[in-house]
């Protein structure tokens, strides 16, 4: 309970700090773009577009929630310990293990705020269009927030091994690069023979599979029903396990760090 | 005297609407100085690329659009030789909007994945299903994708040529001429596409079966073909070879031998390997069965290319 109580604090933080940053600046201007793109859209009328809206929407919902979750994650510790702000953090009765899951949830709450941000003003831009969502938009919804768990956990261990800023590219390659290096190693896997497979399962295996989170094509096509359960118990599981495997990565960097 | 001003405004619509007939002959068709902009100009090169790079994306949607969701991608040259079989489309009539001989779904299926259950949940959280013998949304509904990348980017052919199929889908004379105008339009905003006029040609013929109208269309084709050194593009270039097809076959149907014999001796010495136009010109003995033509269409070919009898007609 107290542990619980010491993430909140730290979590609590973030977002604080998040705000006082105006990262929130950063959300209100996509949300900008999404509305002006909305109404370009408006400009030539959304008659028989309606898959298109619904296809631009959800691509646009989902790179603009990569973007706020990396930024977001990619500088909490990296800031920490230059600004020296670390040092009264970690004078308090807090391990360094308390301090990471703290700004890793605060992280997730950040994001996920951001995120939902977005949908509510994306969803404002469809509906002024009349554009109708299947009910499978709301499982689109819960396993991208799932997803950006496993974004923010990746992005927060890659700074804890390197610079904000290389963290930040090398997050936004995996995350934008997902698809394309799935169909590559599956590919190069197919024609390389059985006896090579296992060495591309075992590295698509390792890489972050972030583009299993994203439900968008069957959310903006339509008759596509939702996914079964038994897919999003096994995508929890692996949002867990995976996202507990990168925190435990940047523990082990973060715990012998000299600070 | 008063009346001056009027009558010399009256004679000088007279004399305009006169002269103007004269336009074609003393200013003949050009590619203006600024076509090729894009070649030298930084700034137009850029806007260029991102208004073709909108369209392409737009294209490429509409594509997906037509599978409901459902990724394809051409096979590979390994798996076409390893006898994978192909995930091609029912025939329902979409065969002019896609080539869908040997395609596959990006998804793969789960025969061809060795990744186990992450296969198996990509194919339940992606727009996926077994696409063999697969059928089409109807593309109608991706008619307005048409107008908004032809009006993001006019000169993008692909975009005229297919949205006129989609018109023209409905096998009505009143969807035919409708698709001639949007080709119309199409040939106002990228004056020297060959795809485009040979399209209005093949309309006339196929549809509104109106032989001498597709004549002019399938010259003019021929002619921005032929003073076009830079018909190099696939796509163009196929338009030309078919713009030579389909003109041969009119001026033997409106019985102009001589014209015939001489697009399609034209056409053979820019596409050697063309059989229709070698059938064309070589007319097969009457007697030989339809399944021997061809061949002996071939041999005439080959013949001609070892006497190099044809003259290079470019030159």
């Amino acid at each position: 309970m107290n542990k619980i109580r010491i993430w909140k604090a730290i979590g609590r933080g973030v977002l604080l700090e998040s705000v006082r940053r105006k990262d929130l600046w950063v959300i209100a201007i996509l949300g900008m773009i999404i509305i002006l793109a909305a109404s370009m859209l408006g400009f030539f009328g959304v008659r028989g577009l309606e898959v298109f809206v619904k296809d631009l929407a959800v691509t646009v919902l989902g790179i603009f929630s990569t973007i706020v979750a990396i930024l977001t994650s990619s500088r909490l510790l990296p800031d920490e310990i230059r600004n020296r702000t670390l040092y009264p953090l970690l004078a308090r009765p807090i391990t360094r293990m308390d301090l990471l899951l703290g700004k890793f949830f605060g992280a997730v709450a950040a994001t996920w705020i951001g995120f939902l941000m977005l949908a509510a003003l994306t969803a404002v831009a469809l509906l002024i269009f009349h554009v109708q969502f299947e009910w499978v938009m709301i499982q689109y919804m819960v396993l991208k927030m799932m997803g950006l768990v496993v974004l923010c956990a990746v992005t927060l261990t890659l700074s804890a091994y390197m610079t904000p800023q290389a963290a930040a590219t090398m997050s936004f390659v995996l995350a934008f690069g997902s698809v394309m290096f799935e169909q590559g190693l599956l590919m190069a896997g197919n024609s390389a023979g059985k006896g090579m497979r296992p060495i591309f399962a075992t590295v698509s295996d390792i890489l972050p599979q972030y583009h299993l989170f994203d439900e968008g094509s069957r959310a903006a096509n339509i008759g596509w029903g939702s996914a079964p359960i038994w897919v999003v118990l096994a995508l929890g599981t692996y949002m867990i396990f995976y996202s507990g495997a990168m925190i435990s990565m940047a523990w082990s960097k973060f715990r012998k760090q000299a600070i | 005297m008063r009346f001056i001003p009027i009558i010399a405004i009256i004679g000088s619509a007279a004399a305009g609407n006169f002269v103007k007939d004269f336009g074609p002959t003393i200013n003949p068709p050009y590619i203006p100085a600024n076509y090729d902009a894009q070649e030298t100009h930084a700034s137009t090169s850029i806007l260029g690329q991102f208004r073709t790079s909108i369209s392409s994306w737009l294209w490429l949607r509409t594509d997906l659009y037509l599978h409901n969701g459902v990724e394809m991608r051409q096979m590979t040259e390994a798996e076409r030789k390893s006898g994978m079989s192909t995930e091609d489309a029912a025939d329902d009539g979409h065969k002019k909007l896609m080539n869908e001989e040997s395609v596959l779904t990006t998804v793969p299926s789960k025969d061809r994945d060795f990744r186990g259950i992450f296969g198996d949940i990509e194919r339940a959280t992606s727009a996926y299903k077994d696409m063999h013998h697969h059928t089409h949304n109807d593309p109608v509904a991706a008619l307005p994708l048409f107008r908004l990348m032809t009006w993001l980017d006019p000169t993008f052919v692909p975009g005229w040529v297919q949205g006129a199929a989609i018109i023209g889908r409905d096998r009505s004379d009143a969807a035919a001429i409708k698709a001639v105008e949007y080709l119309k339009e199409g040939e106002r905003q990228d004056p020297f596409s060959v795809s485009i006029v040979m399209e209005i040609g093949e309309i006339y013929i196929t549809r509104l079966n109106n032989l001498p109208k597709a004549v002019t269309y399938l010259e003019q084709a021929r002619s921005m073909g032929k003073h076009r050194d830079w018909v190099s593009e696939d796509a163009e270039n196929t338009a030309l070879e078919q713009t030579y097809r389909w003109l041969a076959l009119c001026y033997r149907n409106l019985e102009q031998t001589q014209m015939m014999r001489q697009v399609a001796s034209e056409g053979l010495k820019r596409y050697p390997d063309d059989i229709v136009l070698a059938h064309v010109l070589y007319q097969p003995p009457a007697l030989m069965k339809p399944q021997y033509q061809k061949e002996w269409a071939r041999e005439k070919i080959s013949e001609q290319k070892s006497t190099a009898k044809v003259d290079d007609p470019l030159e």
